[in-house]
């Protein structure tokens, strides 16, 4: 204690060089919390994201993912009901729906184009898309449609394209189980956007069982599984892949190529900016101990005479940063915290990524295990500078150190 | 009655090297201190007393000869055994005082117990007995760049002395001050010496100083004479 006094008070000795070293540590510290702030938040939304189109988990016939189907639903699930049925009844899965994935032409009567469909189960399906599918005219699909007026929410770019709204009909074609060509009238129950142009030209949802219609058949593509924890999603797949051996299981992880994409780069510019700035509060605390210990020469050979171990000395100085990399660190840490707030009180918009029509909250996040890591690491860096600093001084012999001008 | 020797000094000598040149700094130093000794070390310039004052001190090795203090030959031993004998037996008084500026009076003084682990209690009551043997005791809260230089000093002969030490080295001790502060210095050292029983050596050019000493070791070039 006796020590960390000591340190403290030579820390104040020049207050105007420490001010400006504790401020760059605190500008450092603030700059990482709110670049990996950012980072996070991105990451947590596009997971949320990624994890809401797919589901936390994928279940599908054992060749579904490695083999190209040569017939429609070649790889289908038959039993999906049972299955359903059978895992719904854990109380933290939240969702077990069922998806076809089918594709074809759409026509107005008029013009045709290319569709990728998905048959869905509506009474869970816009439930857990939540915030990742807005609704630009109409509405989601009913559990209350009826088979002889099937619906269908199509893209905005789609409506566009065929001159469709709420209430007019398109015509879906596409093969049949057994290869041969079917089609369907259905009525257009909204027009959706999912903020990537080039899925809203193409994609289309109808009621699972219109698409088994449409198809010909009694199967679904996969059952998509919602846990109610993210967190729980390797969990579960040991645990369901045990259960339920003969199937195929894939995490939402292993669909989520954009997710993983974008936390790549973040993590590659987020981290070289960390490491700058760390190499930046390295230099700086460096810095101002080696003119501290220039300073103190003759006193660290005062201290030396007196029966001062050299490591003792080194200590000194390495508890000097420990003090300039605390405060530095934590007063970073409260502006970072102050900054985030901001941002999540102006309510900013970042624009639009590429390949996507709509923006996204400027939010950054206040994660405690990131603000831990980033204190700690400061400091780390601090005690880390001012030990190198020291070393060499206190090295030096008594007698020289004693006569140093 | 048996004198005890503290520090021993037998054919030590000391060259310096600057590139090919060498200087021999000491030559064939014999000397012995006995317990409660005050000495002075005298001669001009560039004679050899620093250099022999350092040896003493053991901040400095020697390159021929043997030192020996309380009758263990320290001609061998290591900088961790060096700085653990001056750590406790060993006290400094320098030319410049040279106290710790962002420590108080009585931190100052304390330090040298902080080192030797002595419990905070007792610490505390030593420190307390010593400011008030040097007449600091109101001064004891204040940093040292707010008293004066025979202040300083004697801050500085309360640290050396407040562990009890068998040696004390000071160098120079009254050169920095008027000659009523530099009276009373040597008064209140050589007090100290008898009070503490504790072997003293000092490096002057002060007449008052070495005229006060008991024993006169005189170097020239680097030779006793």
């Amino acid at each position: 204690m006796k020590w960390l006094i000591l340190a403290y008070s030579n820390v104040l000795r020049n207050k105007r060089r420490t001010f400006i070293t504790i401020l760059i540590a605190a500008v450092g510290v603030t700059s990482i919390l709110v670049g990996g702030g950012f980072a996070n938040f991105t990451y947590e939304g596009l997971r949320e994201m990624a994890a809401r189109d797919s589901g936390h988990l994928i279940m599908a016939h054992p060749s579904y993912f490695d083999k190209e189907e040569e017939m429609q639903m070649q790889y289908g699930l038959s039993d999906y009901q049972q299955l359903s049925q059978s895992m719904a009844s854990d109380r933290e899965i939240r969702y077990v729906l069922p998806r076809i994935q089918f594709s074809g032409l759409v026509s107005n009567g008029e013009k045709s184009s290319i569709f990728i469909g998905t048959g869905v189960d509506p009474a869970g399906e816009f439930k857990v898309k939540g915030p990742f599918l807005t609704m630009v005219s109409g509405s989601v699909l009913s559990k209350r449609e009826t088979a002889d007026n099937p619906m269908v929410v199509i893209g905005q770019k789609m409506a566009k394209s065929m001159n469709v709204k709420k209430g007019d009909y398109l015509t879906l074609m596409s093969t049949t189980t057994e290869g041969s060509l079917n089609a369907l009238d259905v009525t257009v129950q909204g027009v959706m956007t999912t903020g990537v142009p080039d899925m809203d030209s193409r994609a289309l949802y109808v009621n699972v069982r219109t698409a088994q219609e449409l198809l010909q058949t009694d199967k679904v593509s996969t059952l998509s599984i919602y846990l109610r924890n993210t967190e729980d999603t390797d969990k579960y797949r040991d645990m369901l892949s045990t259960q339920y051996p003969d199937y195929a299981w894939k995490t939402w992880l292993q669909k989520a190529f954009y997710y993983i994409g974008v936390k790549g780069i973040y993590d590659r510019i987020f981290g070289l900016l960390g490491i700058v700035i760390l190499v930046m509060v390295f230099f700086s605390i460096s810095n101002t101990v080696s003119m501290s210990v220039m300073e103190r020469t003759r006193e660290i050979g005062t201290l030396r005479a007196m029966g001062t171990y050299q490591w003792e000395v080194n200590r000194g100085f390495t508890l000097e940063g420990l003090v300039i990399g605390t405060i530095g660190s934590v007063a970073g840490a409260l502006l970072g915290f102050f900054i985030s707030m901001l941002f999540m009180l102006l309510e900013l918009q970042m624009p639009p990524p590429p390949g996507r029509s709509e923006g996204y909250p400027l939010a950054i996040d206040i994660p405690l295990d990131f603000y831990g890591i980033a204190i700690v690491l400061t400091i780390v860096v601090c005690m880390l500078a001012a030990w190198l600093s020291a070393r060499k001084a206190s090295a030096k012999s008594i007698v020289e150190a004693l006569t140093h001008v | 009655m048996v004198t005890e020797s503290v520090l021993q000094a037998r054919h030590l000598g000391k060259t310096y090297h600057t590139g090919a040149i060498a200087f021999e700094a000491l030559k064939n130093i014999n000397l012995n201190l006995n317990k409660g000794a005050f000495a002075a070390l005298v001669g001009p310039s560039g004679s050899g007393k620093s250099t022999l004052l350092n040896i003493c001190g053991l901040i400095d090795d020697c390159d021929q000869g043997e030192l020996l203090f309380d009758g263990e030959d320290l001609t061998q031993a290591s900088q961790q055994n060096l700085t653990n004998i001056r750590r406790q037996k060993l006290g400094f008084i320098f030319q410049g005082f040279n106290l710790v500026p962002v420590m108080s009076i009585a931190d100052n003084i304390e330090y040298p117990l902080f080192l030797a682990d002595m419990p905070v209690k007792q610490r505390k009551k030593q420190v307390a007995e010593m400011i008030e043997r040097v007449g600091l005791e109101d001064l004891s809260h204040r940093l040292p760049d707010q008293i004066s230089g025979g202040q300083k000093q004697r801050v500085a002969i309360a640290r050396a002395l407040v562990k009890k030490p068998h040696l004390v080295i000071a160098d120079e001790p009254t050169a920095n001050l008027d000659t009523a502060t530099a009276t009373s210095v040597i008064d209140l050292m050589h007090g100290m010496c008898q009070e503490f029983n504790a072997t003293f050596i000092i490096a002057t050019h002060d007449d008052r100083m070495s005229s006060r000493c008991d024993t006169e070791i005189r170097l020239l070039d680097g030779a006793l004479i």
